[in-house]
This record gives structure tokens, sequence and C-alpha cells, in this order.
């Protein structure tokens, strides 16, 4: 099975995104900021990161960066924001996301990214 | 839209609304002191924006446009385009109380009521009015999100009169007769062209509503601006439709109605021509929709879909079924096969499935309508079918469940997540693997828990008597002894009992402290004080009947504080002191009760005044007037019908004073006493017990009758001879400890007619009691054992004597009187 981790400070968040994933067979963990995840990254490893961008201590630009430069995991990050604008899209990029969303995402595109980043759309 | 799941989303949504609120008036108010702290600022930010994501997972426009703007104003603060101010604070404040408002309206009815549409506009404006010049906002990252729609963009008009009509033939022959009428007597029409974005749902628009709320609307329609998207895919998520109307409001209510949506409509002045017949063709929105069913030729994923719908429907009505959900069941057939036929244009067929269906529920069998499936199954080769690509949304759903039902492709299950996930959500509240550290129970099932084992307290005191019985009366010894063991060990476990549901009603006080900063800075604002408020000890835990029964006084006696106590700035400076005023709330854990101070560095109690205003309104005479101390002055202040500020403000009412307060306290068996130093300040000092459910209470005997005393007044039991007792005046007195002590006789306290009877050694037995700072002694006949029971308020007509607080229940099912010394005294 499938893990991905949801990093993001707003618990609403982290239980729609959840429910969403669940309901497709993912197993989730939970992280409400950069350190906290990069503290789950490192006990254990996921599939698949979902990373908001604004939160406390470490933002999600910082725990991608982190995540890269250290090695702790090189596998897809998925950056999920409420900023349309292309700054932050590519500053995302630049910081190890290997994609981008607007919040909210719908649930079928929610899916259909993670299906296809965590590498299941070939299968 | 309602198609995202609520039930426990929405419970999380709220809670966490309620904690960012919370963070978000904690976080203006420290930015009060410090302005430009960059942590604060970013803290706060983050909380606006995480309320306003939330808020858009559901939809409560109302709550996301307050949100937003909120957002981007704070925004500006933190990059430094806008300079905070308190008038910045106020609005934002306000908006907050406003989500607040919402949120509790969603709690209780799910839904924001239609009405706050408009105060969502107006707090919405008020926050916008604060930002910079618009347009050179518009350029700014923060204002560009993804809605960041910009207030007071005019609306584009079209006005070109060489420009052709809009299509206006759309327009049915009556309405557009009537139209051109109103035209002629000189009215202004306009032709309205919104065409939602796609994203818009998720913008928190609704552009049905907006559309049909539209001033002065004469006439609309709803179309399909672009050809609607082959079945597979559809996104039921996107708004794929548009409307025309027609309106006869003014000009500057249509531009205030669509001013958030300034990019989607398009506002035409319709000229007297256009309307004069000749282009009048099609007439009723069913034909002007057409645009939408465009003729396409059906695709191979099409077809396959519409038999997977028959297939699903078949299924259904082959499901073994209970008999209540049976009649849902036929009526669901019936309406997606209703709406599949006329989506592939056999109407005729629809009386067919009516009367089938008809038949079903009469007959609870499903045959008819099975029998229509099956002789339906070469549907697809109607050439009506050919038309199913302009189907609507319903038999998108439809086909996306069937679709689910029967087995999934990989397009399909987004799909099929996207119907289900309702359930999905349901689900998730019970089985989910993310166990919540609290829970949160109904405070009247703590309440229900509490009073039971308050029952089981007080019946467990029945066994005691019931081995006493079982040795003396049955002479059973053995008996009895089993029955004492027992006793023990059922009243270790309710001990225990007790002492749990007292931690888990146990609140912190930080529950009544939290709204002082914003009640502290309303009102020192409003006095035109400066005041600094410093809470310590808020974790301090007290019973939670103890601390919502705190509130009320608490406030009172801040309010005099900052109304009375603290004076105003230059006064302030004139006398040495600094301009910002102090008020300190303090709360601590003594033994076991909780003390909370509220101390400020104002004015002071003037001893002398008060003497003065309560020798003036009666309450004391002129005798005492000359007797009393300073101290004892000052603690009229607690006297019923003495006010001493000079102006009778609005802030601390009129008359009703400090009285109020120390009944309140008392009330839940609190003391008050009150410390002052003229120009130096007050200080209030309330002292409470911890948990007032159960109250200790020691018994006594007086002429042949059992009252309790409550232990909180009870100091210590001595035994006096008689020959120490001494008349002082008309009261009697005795030395104990060194100190003379009034003592007071129950008999005559109470009207009883005996008098206090010694014992062999002709010793006395009294109580020595205190209440409030007075102690005293009472003369009894004897003590007996100190029990912990639960106090019952007199009801009916004892419930005026008020020589006694309470009765309770013995085990031996007698009836305690619980005295009131503080009434007696």
């Amino acid at each position: 099975m499938k893990r991905v981790l949801i990093v993001d400070d707003a618990a609403t968040v982290r239980m729609y995104h959840r429910s969403i994933l669940e309901s497709a067979g993912y197993m989730v963990e939970e992280a409400w900021n950069g350190i906290e995840a990069l503290e789950k990254s490192l006990e254990s490893s996921f599939d698949l990161y979902l990373v908001d961008i604004n939160m406390p201590k470490l933002d999600g630009y910082g725990f991608l960066r982190e995540l890269r430069q250290q090695e702790i995991s090189q596998r897809p990050a998925i950056m999920v924001s409420t900023e349309a604008a292309a700054r932050d899209e590519m500053a995302a990029y630049k910081a190890g996301a290997n994609a981008y969303l607007i919040k909210p995402v719908r649930p079928a595109q929610l899916l259909s990214y993670v299906r296809l980043m965590s590498g299941e759309a070939n299968q | 839209m309602n198609s995202l799941p609520t039930n426990p989303l929405l419970e999380q949504f709220l809670s966490e609304s309620r904690d960012l609120l919370e963070s978000t008036g904690k976080k203006l108010m420290q930015l009060e002191e410090v302005p430009n702290d960059q942590d604060i600022l970013n803290e706060l930010f983050r909380c606006v924006h995480t309320l306003k994501g939330n808020s858009g997972l559901f939809t409560f426009p109302e709550m996301t446009r307050v949100l937003h703007a909120g957002e981007d104003l704070l925004g500006m603060v933190r990059s430094g385009n806008l300079t905070y101010s308190r008038e910045l604070a106020d609005r934002l404040l306000d908006a907050m109380d406003f989500v607040g408002v919402l949120c509790s309206e969603i709690e209780t009815t799910e839904k924001i009521d239609a009405s706050r549409a408009s105060e969502s506009q107006q707090m919405t404006e008020a926050l916008r009015m604060l930002m910079p010049s618009l347009t050179s906002s518009d350029d700014a990252p923060m204002a560009a999100g993804p809605n960041g729609r910009v207030a007071n963009d005019p609306i584009r008009t079209v006005d070109d009169p060489g420009s052709g009509p809009p299509s206006l033939r759309s327009i049915p022959d009556a309405v557009r007769i009537a139209a051109l009428e109103q035209c002629r007597q000189g009215d202004q029409l306009y032709w309205i062209a919104y065409r939602p974005q796609r994203e818009c749902f998720f913008h928190g628009d609704d552009p049905l509503n907006s559309a049909r709320q539209t001033p002065g609307l004469m006439w609309g329609r709803v179309l399909a601006p672009e050809p609607l998207p082959s079945l597979t895919e559809f996104d039921t998520y996107s708004c794929l439709i548009g409307f025309d109307l027609l309106a006869d409001a003014p000009r500057e209510e249509l531009d205030q109605h669509y001013r958030y949506l300034p990019d989607q409509v398009e506002i035409t002045t319709v000229r007297p021509m256009w309307l004069v017949s000749g282009q009048g063709v099609e007439d009723g929105p069913s034909k002007a929709s057409s645009a939408a069913n465009r003729t396409r030729s059906l695709s191979d994923a099409d077809e396959d879909a519409f038999n997977k719908i028959l297939a699903a429907q078949r299924q259904i009505l082959l499901l073994e079924d209970r008999p209540a959900w049976h009649a849902g069941r036929l009526k669901s057939v019936a309406d997606v096969l209703t709406n599949l036929s006329q989506a592939v244009g056999e109407t005729s067929t629809r009386t067919d499935i009516l009367a089938a269906f008809e038949d079903a529920s009469a007959t609870d069998h499903n045959t008819l309508l099975l029998a229509w499936l099956d002789g339906h199954k070469n549907m697809q080769s109607n050439a009506g079918l050919q038309r199913l690509a302009g189907a609507n949304d319903e038999i998108a759903i439809a086909y996306a469940e069937a679709a689910a039902d029967t087995g999934s492709s990989l397009e399909i299950d987004a799909g099929k997540v996207a119907a289900d996930d309702g359930l999905k959500f349901c689900r998730r509240a019970e089985d989910t693997g993310n166990v919540p550290r609290s829970l949160k129970v109904d405070q009247a099932k703590i309440d229900r828990l509490m009073n039971l084992i308050g029952e089981l307290l007080v019946e467990k005191n029945a066994l005691p008597y019931l081995a006493q019985r079982a040795e003396v009366q049955f002479g059973n010894r053995e008996l009895s002894r089993e029955i004492r063991g027992q006793y023990s060990v059922i009243n270790r476990i309710a001990d225990e009992m007790q002492d749990a549901i007292m931690q888990v009603r146990m609140m912190a006080v930080s529950f009544v402290f939290q709204r002082f900063p914003r009640l502290v800075r309303d009102i020192s604002r409003k006095l035109g004080k400066e005041v600094q408020l410093v809470l310590e000890g808020e974790q301090t835990e007290a019973d939670k009947n103890i601390i919502e029964s705190l509130a009320d006084p608490l406030i009172h006696i801040v309010r005099n504080s900052l109304d009375h106590g603290l004076e105003m700035p230059e006064v302030r400076r004139a006398r040495g002191k600094p301009e910002t005023g102090r008020l300190t709330i303090r709360a601590a854990q003594q033994a076991d009760r909780v003390v909370i101070e509220i101390i400020d560095d104002g004015n002071g109690i003037d001893p002398a005044i008060i003497k003065r205003k309560a020798y003036e309104k009666g309450l004391i005479d002129e005798a005492t007037l000359e007797r009393i101390g300073d101290q004892e002055a000052v603690n009229l202040i607690f006297a019923a019908g003495l006010s001493t500020a000079e102006v009778v403000s609005d802030l601390s009412g009129r008359g009703v004073g400090m009285d109020v307060v120390r009944s309140a306290v008392e009330k839940i068996n609190g003391t008050v006493e009150i410390e002052s130093e003229v120009g130096k300040g007050t200080s209030i000092r309330i002292s409470l017990p911890l948990s007032m459910a159960v109250t200790q209470v020691m018994v006594i005997e007086f002429d042949g009758q059992l009252f309790g005393v409550p232990m909180d007044n009870v100091v210590e039991t001595v035994r006096v001879p008689r020959s120490e007792i001494r008349a002082i005046k008309q009261s009697l007195t005795a030395v104990l400890r060194g100190r003379i002590v009034p003592l007071k006789a129950l008999n005559t306290l109470l009207g009883i007619p005996s008098i206090p009877t010694p014992n062999a050694n002709d010793e006395l037995a009294i109580l020595l009691v205190q209440t409030g700072s007075e102690v005293f002694g009472l003369m009894v006949d004897g003590f007996k054992e100190t029990i912990g029971l639960i106090q019952k308020p007199l009801g009916g007509f004892l419930s005026g004597l008020s020589a006694y607080s309470g009765s309770a229940l013995m085990g031996d099912g007698s009836v305690l009187m619980i005295l009131n010394i503080r009434e007696i005294a």
C-alpha cells in the first residue's frame, strides 16, 4: 500500500485530504509543520508528499529543500497552495516540488495527481 | 454546490475555526503592544490565511469573502505596504467577531442565513477601504489571489451603439413586447450576460443565486456558452453554464450587485430597436438551451456508459430488498430512467416508465420496471441517443455512480470518489485511525454522571446503618462485619469515582480570563485610558460551575477598576505615575481553594468618601460613622446600594455595585476581600472552593435534632466549662486561645425554646465558626461526624428560609438541614 505524508497546519485541510486519499486506499500520515514532517520522513519512508506552503516553524519550501538537500527522500512531492501566482509555483519547483495544485483541490484532481506521481498510472 | 461532504469535516472545521479565531484575537491584541513584530504578524497572517483556506472547502461565500479581505489586508501590513493602526485592528476584530457569529450559525443550522450576505459585504468593504489605492495593489502579489477580485473595478460596459444587439431573440415574445413597452415609456433596460468562471464554485460564488437575485430581473435564461464536454470528460465541479438576463433596475444597482464579478459580467444598455420583433423565433428557455444540445455523434465511451446505467438500474431492481428501502429504490430507478430517456430524446417513453413505476409502487413489485428495462436494452440504437452528449449533469452523476457500481476503470474511479465521498466521510468518523486525544462530551452528560455519583455517595451511607441493624436488631455479628467490609470497598470506589468526575469537571480559569484582553482593550479605549493587562495563572483549575459563575463577578470588578480605579493618562502623569495603568488578574490554587486577585494601580478607594456616602445613604448611623476604621469603611463598598462613582457611567452600571459581586461570590461559597490605598491602587481578592459539588459538613446536635454546618465555616470544636463563659453587656463571650470570642446559642438564633445543655463535666460544646473575617462560637449540645454530601437547595415554600443553605439526604433516609452561618450570625 502506498504511503502519503500530508504536511499542513490546518487540521481541516488535513482531514479533507486524508479522507480523499484513504477512500482510494492510501495509507496516510500527517504532520502539521515542516519540522514534524522532517522528523516523520526520517523515521519512515513515504511514496509521496502532499505539502502546504504557509506553516509555522518551517514552511513548505523549507521542508522540501531540506528533504531534497539532505537526501532524506527524492520521492515526488505535490505542493498545495492557495496562491495561483506563477512566482509561488516557480518557488515550489525550485524547492523540490514535482507538482503544484491550488486549494481547494477537488477529490478527482487530487487523486489523479497522486496516482500519476506515485507511479501507479502505468500499472 | 452541496456535493462536498459535511458532518465530521464540518465539525473539524468549526472547532479549528474557533481556535484560530481565538488566537487571531490574541495576536491582534499583542500586536497593539508591539505593532511591528514580524513574528506576530506572520502568525496572525497564517491564522487568517488558514481560516480562509478552510472555509474554501465549504460553500460559505459570506465567510470566505470577509476572510479573504482580512488576509489581503494583513498581507499588506506584513509586506510593509500598509501600517498597522488601531482602526485596522478594530476592523479586523469586527470581522473576526462576524466570522465567529457565522461559525455559531453554521454550528446550529449547518448553513449561513442568506441575510448575512449584505453584512458580509459591508464587512468586506470596510476591510478593503483600509487598503491603499486599489489600482496599484492589483499587481501586488498579495492581492492577486485566485479570486482576488478588486472591488471597485468598473464593470465592463458594451454600449457601442453601432454594434449589433446581443442574442435578444431568445426572449419570448410576451416578455419582449412588455419590455419594448417599458422602453417606450422611457425606462432603461439592461441586458446582462453573466458567464461564471469554471472554478467559480471554489471561489465561494453561487452563480444561480447571483443571477436570480439580479435587481429588477424581468427575464432570464440559463445556457451553455460552450459545447458541453463528452461524458467521460464531464467535471461536475466546474461551472459550465452561463446566464442571459434582462433587468430594469438602475445601472448603479446592477453594478453594485455584480461588483465582485466584474470580469464575468457584461452589462449592455438595451436599445428599444433591438426589441422590435423580427428576431424572435424561439420561445421559452427549454428550447433556448438548445445551443448546448449541439448534435454530436456519440462516442463509444458514451454508449458504453449508457449501457452501464441501464445495467446498474437493473441491478438495483434485483437487489434483495428491505421493505423500508423498496419505495426509495423504485423512485430512484424511475427517475434515472425518465431522465435518461429524456436525454436521448425518447420523451414518448416517459409515460411508459411512469406507468411502470406506479404499478411497481402499488404492487410493491419490480416486474413492470424490469420488463421495461429488458425491452429497452437496445435503446442505444435509437436515433435519439445521438443527443446524449448534451445531457444534463444529473445524467453525469448517474453515469458516475453506475460506472462505479459496475466495476471501474481508472478514469471512472475519479468520478466514483467524487460521488461517494459523502459516504466515506461519514464512515471516517468511526473507523479512522486518527484517534483524538481529547473527547468532547455534552455537558448534560457529565452533569448526569455527577448526579448519579452524588446519589451513590449518599446511598452507600446506608450500609453502616444496615450493619448496625444486623448486629443490634438481628444479633448477627458476622453479617454485620461482612457488610462493613463491603462498605469499605464500595466507599473507596465511590470516593475515587467522585474524585474522577471532579477531575473531568475541572476547567482552567483561562476560560474566563480569555475574554479580558478584548474587554479591557475595548473599555479602556472607550474611556480614553491606557491600560496594560497582566494575566497570571491562567492554567489554574477549578470546578466547571465555579469557573462559570466566576465570569460575571470578575467582569464587574474589572469594569469597576477600569472605570473608577485607573485614572486618565494626564491625571496619572500629574501624580507621577506611568501613563499606562496596570491591571493584574492573577489566579492561584491555595490548599483546596482557588484565589483570584484583581489588582490595579489606580486611584484606590478613599475610606472618607465611602463613609460619607454610606452615612448619606443611611447604610450606617452616626455612631458607626465615628467608630469604624478605614478597612471597615472600604469593606462598605460591598454593602448594597452604595455606588461611589462620581459620574455614573454606562460601563459599571448605576448603583448596582460590588454588593452584586459579593452575593455572586458567596453563592458559590466564596469570599471576597478588598484592600485599598488611596492613590496607590486597589486589590480585590476572591477565594473560592475548588469544587462545590460535594460539601463537607460537620453534623451537630441540638435539642435532639441534627444540623449540618459546612466545614468551610468550621474553625474548631471546643468544650468550655460553663464557669468560663462571661456576659459582656448583652452578649456571652469566652476567652479562647487568648482571644475574646462572642458566643451565640443556636436556640436563640433559630428560635428554639430549649437552651444548650452542658455535659457531665458542666462543659458546653462550642463550635467555632467563621464567616468572612468574623469568628464566633456556636453553642450546641454535641458534635457528630463529618460527612461529605450533596447539598440540595431548598425548594418550594422552604426556599424562604434563609437560615438554611440547603438540605441533604442522610444514609438512614433522614433529612439533614444545613445551616447558613452567614445568615444566622
